[in-house]
């Protein structure tokens, strides 16, 4: 596969769920592949409940993963561990997350009761629509 | 109510039978294809002297093998999890969360993710039927 992934945040166990579902995405979705080809940009996750945040940097075909919050990413989702999960299954339409489902009203209900919040959700809608694409394991 | 000596066939027994009575499991579960295998690393300051594997195997709803197997076996395993026994005790008695725990590394799982991750409520369901047999912890019987 014509793609890299770098994984220097690897004293943090998170990192490789993270790395193993874009990885695992990757190659079994071209869809998948050419979003991420085309991805650059950095994005972060942080979850404070389990003291791990990764940060992504995204060079069209290139990634890689850095310990902590570091290089300013454009999108920061910071929720807790147990929420994160339902971003990976967020169904995705035409491109966009598909928020009409049972796990995209979910997704909305920690939205709206602030358990998950999206720095960039507005100025940095491409980056975050391709980062949940390539996120989502549906 | 019965109970059972955790890792031991009869435990895995009652845990077979938690899930094929489940109902919830069966509609939860009807996707999912294929084993998991289980390790749980030896404490003997723990009363676990030797590693524990064991082989457990799912289909669209049913369960297939549930049973203790070597080390060749349970790699044999489509999914291989392992762990520290203090951590599994704490899954087991709800204290843990298994996904909390891959996160942070407690757990370790060799396989497919993005597979565990689209069935995540058939993982979470076989083990809250876990957390309802009645067990009996080797550092605590």
């Amino acid at each position: 596969m014509d793609y890299s992934i770098v994984n220097n945040a690897q004293d943090l166990p998170f990192s490789f769920i993270v790395q193993d579902i874009i990885a695992g995405n990757l190659e079994r979705s071209a869809a998948k592949l050419a979003v991420f080809k085309k991805m650059e940009g950095i994005a972060a996750i942080d979850l404070p409940d389990i003291a791990a945040a990764v940060t992504l940097i995204f060079q069209r075909g290139k990634l890689t993963l850095e310990t902590g919050i570091v290089s300013n990413p454009a999108i920061i989702i910071k929720t807790s561990s147990d929420i994160v999960t339902d971003l990976n299954l967020l169904k995705i339409c035409c491109g966009l997350p598909c928020y009409f489902n049972a796990s995209g009203r979910r997704v909305l209900r920690h939205l709206l009761a602030g358990n998950l919040r999206i720095k960039g959700l507005f100025t940095h809608p491409v980056l975050l629509n391709r980062f949940t694409e390539i996120m989502s394991v549906i | 109510m019965a109970e059972y000596k955790a890792f031991t066939q009869e435990w895995m027994d009652a845990w077979k039978e938690k899930i094929t009575g489940s109902q919830e499991y069966k509609e939860i579960a009807k996707d999912w294809e294929g084993s998991v295998s289980i390790t749980v690393n030896a404490d003997p300051s723990k009363n676990v002297p030797e590693t524990v594997y064991m082989f457990t195997d799912y289909w669209h709803g049913d369960v297939r093998d549930f049973v203790l197997c070597d080390a060749a076996r349970a790699q044999t395993a489509k999914f291989v999890m392992s762990g520290d026994y203090a951590r599994w005790k704490q899954v087991a008695k709800k204290e843990l969360d298994a996904t909390k725990a891959l996160m942070q590394g407690k757990l370790k799982l060799k396989g497919d993710l993005t597979y565990v991750v689209r069935n995540i409520k058939t993982v979470n369901k076989v083990i809250d039927l876990l957390t309802e047999v009645n067990t009996i912890f080797p550092d605590e019987g």
